[in-house]
């Protein structure tokens, strides 16, 4: 997009320094979460496959276990759980969001049965009684609720609505059940199929008080170039769907093209690499994780103080990554009024997103169990 | 404000090796960018509002597919010159396209684009033996308007109560013998005799509110825009009205039925006719499982104000 200045700038953007002014600033007003207690460990996975691997899938990816849906769970209970979270940590009622974007990859509902119609926003706002929401479902493979975020800020921002709730229910580790019948190798294009974990979350977005910061900057492109690397479909082989990623060209094309995005939004922002406090990455694998953090550090100078892995326990939750982390993360008080968090994703098309805001009293009405 | 640059829509009616949903939206977005002479580097932003598509694929985004296969900037560039393209889909039955245009046209309002793309198409997945739409795909180029019209408002409702009357899922199908394969995930469409009602019914109480809150009455409505999904839609929510059925924009016939693409297929019946250019005030109406109903409304200038450029 230009700026105001006639200045092209590859991703789209809301708010920073390219963005016309706005008549108001988004804020994250509450989040939710929705985690199931059933537990698979990575040890558990791997015994379950069909072949004889030889993968140390722990070591490969840091990850020692993942929630899993129980039989009763599924895409839709997990979102309307989170949602259902959201609203109690929340100064709004169900009834006053004015639009409910659901985002989630997964979109099952009854068990293993994927919904395409009605859309499952339709279901989820009936479930919580956001009765006048506009409603409808936003795909956009792991950035889905950041692209959510993306929508629904602008209709904030433009003063269009107050308030409105994004939300993600990922039924998931069936792409892993299905993946244990066929994996081989460590080169099968179905790993990545094993580091995934179920989880749902719910943000509510709202008009921010003047004079807050709120969410800054929130910027997408889609590199499509890459649309091919991971393709998820209807599994040949069981209830659910299959995904295969070149993970190896993903994480190249990543390393490749990022960075300079990255270092773009951040000067949107009006801030340093330096200002940032927490970088939340999507998380994949504790190598990719820690690759990343050491490329954006040597080729730009981004050292956050916090480059947040939370993967050991929670795996890679697709849509919901980002906002589990920080749902986790507001759980144990970690943050301090003012810190500026950066939300960094790359998702499958390839999409390219980061979100940027400044923690306010959102903070207060976690971490008091 | 946003306005409809151009609209274009194909079809893929042959009885074997019919087009997807891909290649539908591929030529529908190539024959609106050729419509309206402008190169798929302008689009800043590509929405599509399909639903049903080859393999049922969930991940990436068709959008992002569509993108690439038209070379919207697919690649990163240094060049200070260039821009870069965001895709996504949007999943809102047959009220897609409308969804898609009010963010699209949101968008344009807060400056954030200055080129939306809107694409929609539907293909039998394939396996579905009695897939009730036909294999059609549409597009539309939005752009900021000079004269401060086009768009001016949007509404949504949903009435959960009929959401019975249209589902469709993919299921897992079990084998009985397995052989080479222990079962099948298919999509599975069920939509009841009552839905054709339950559309009209619930789309006639969203019209009649939506006109009024803009401080219009029916007869002020030129052109009426809507889904070509049930059929007789446009013709019973018409009837509801007592609406002209000479200010129905009536789709070619390939696109009877069409689904989320029907809205854009009335649209280019309606731009080709001159009655688009001709109307004043223009009023979509889609539907779509849920029910849902999602209605826009779109104000042009005068034909004198256009001459006078004012």
């Amino acid at each position: 997009m230009r700026d105001l200045e006639g200045k092209q700038h590859w991703m789209l953007y809301e708010g920073g320094r390219a963005a016309a002014a706005a008549a108001h600033a988004g804020r994250f007003e509450s989040l939710g979460l929705a985690l199931p207690e059933k537990r698979l460990t990575t040890d558990e996975l791997l015994r379950s496959t069909k072949h004889s691997t030889g993968i140390d899938l722990e070591k490969l990816t840091g990850i020692r276990e993942r929630r899993i849906c129980s039989e009763d769970e599924d895409s839709f209970t997990l979102a309307v759980a989170a949602a259902r979270d959201c609203l109690a940590h929340s100064a709004y009622g169900a009834r006053d969001l004015e639009m409910l974007v659901s985002c989630s990859i997964s979109k099952n509902k009854g068990g293993v049965r994927h919904r395409l119609e009605p859309p499952l926003s339709l279901s989820i706002k009936e479930a919580i009684g956001a009765n006048q929401a506009k409603s409808f479902d936003i795909s956009n493979a792991c950035s889905g609720m950041m692209t959510g975020v993306f929508v629904l800020n602008d209709f904030i921002r433009r003063g269009a609505i107050r308030c409105g709730m994004v939300v993600s229910g990922e039924y998931i580790s069936n792409l892993g059940a299905n993946a244990a019948k066929k994996i081989r190798s460590v080169l099968s294009p179905q790993l990545a199929s094993l580091t995934l974990g179920d989880a749902g979350v719910a943000a509510i977005v709202a008009r921010a008080a003047e004079g807050s910061r709120g969410i800054r900057v929130v910027a997408f492109t889609t590199l499509s170039e890459h649309s091919r690397l991971c393709v998820g479909v209807p599994s040949s082989v069981g209830p659910g769907a299959s995904m295969y990623t070149d993970a190896r060209a993903i994480h190249r094309v990543t390393l490749e093209d990022a960075p300079a995005l990255l270092a773009d939004v951040i000067d949107q922002s009006g801030l340093d690499l330096g200002d940032i406090d927490y970088a939340i990455p999507h998380q994949t694998s504790k190598r990719a994780i820690e690759k990343g953090a050491r490329e954006l550090a040597e080729r730009l100078g981004f050292r956050p103080r916090h480059f947040v892995d939370n993967i050991a326990e929670r795996g890679n939750t697709a849509t919901t990554t980002h906002f589990v982390a920080l749902y986790e993360f507001l759980e144990k008080r970690a943050f301090a009024a003012g810190d500026t968090i950066a939300l960094i994703s790359v998702a499958s098309g390839l999409e390219v997103g980061v979100l940027v805001f400044e923690m306010d009293e959102l903070m207060e009405r976690y971490g008091h169990h | 404000m946003a306005i409809i640059e151009c609209a274009a829509v194909v079809a893929s009616n042959r009885r074997f090796l019919k087009k997807g949903a891909l290649q539908l939206a591929d030529d529908a977005i190539g024959e609106c960018l050729e419509r309206a002479n402008r190169s798929a580097t302008d689009i800043d932003l590509l929405v599509n509002a399909g639903i049903y598509r080859e393999k049922n694929l969930a991940e990436p985004a068709l959008a992002a597919m569509i993108q690439e296969d038209i070379g919207a900037n697919p690649e990163q560039s240094s060049d200070d010159h260039s821009h870069g393209t965001f895709s996504f889909d949007v999943a809102n039955g047959g009220c897609g396209v409308v969804t898609a245009f009010e963010f699209v046209a949101g968008f344009i309002e807060s400056k954030t684009i200055e080129l939306g793309a809107v694409v929609a198409s539907d293909s039998n997945p394939g396996g579905v033996e009695a897939f009730p739409f036909p294999n059609a795909g549409g597009a539309v180029l939005l752009r900021p308007s000079p004269l401060g019209k086009g768009f001016t408002a949007f509404t949504s409702a949903t009435f959960p109560e009929f959401s019975g009357n249209f589902e469709s899922a993919i299921v897992w199908h079990p084998h009985a013998h397995p052989v080479f394969s222990e079962g099948t995930n298919v999509l599975a469409v069920a939509i009841g005799d009552e839905f054709t009602l339950r559309a009209s019914e619930c789309s006639e109480v969203v019209v009649r509110r939506f006109v009024e809150e803009n401080g219009l009455g029916l007869g002020d409505i030129d052109l009426l825009i809507a889904s070509t999904y049930p059929r007789t839609f446009a013709a019973d929510l018409a009837k509801r009205l007592a609406f002209p059925s000479d200010r129905i924009a009536v789709p070619e016939d390939r696109f009877a039925g069409a689904h989320a693409v029907g809205a854009i297929a009335s649209l280019d019946a309606a731009i080709r006719s001159g009655q688009f250019s001709r109307a004043r005030n223009v009023l979509f109406v889609t539907v779509g499982a849920g029910v849902t109903v999602a209605a826009a409304l779109y104000r042009q200038p005068s034909p004198d104000r256009i001459l006078r450029g004012a």
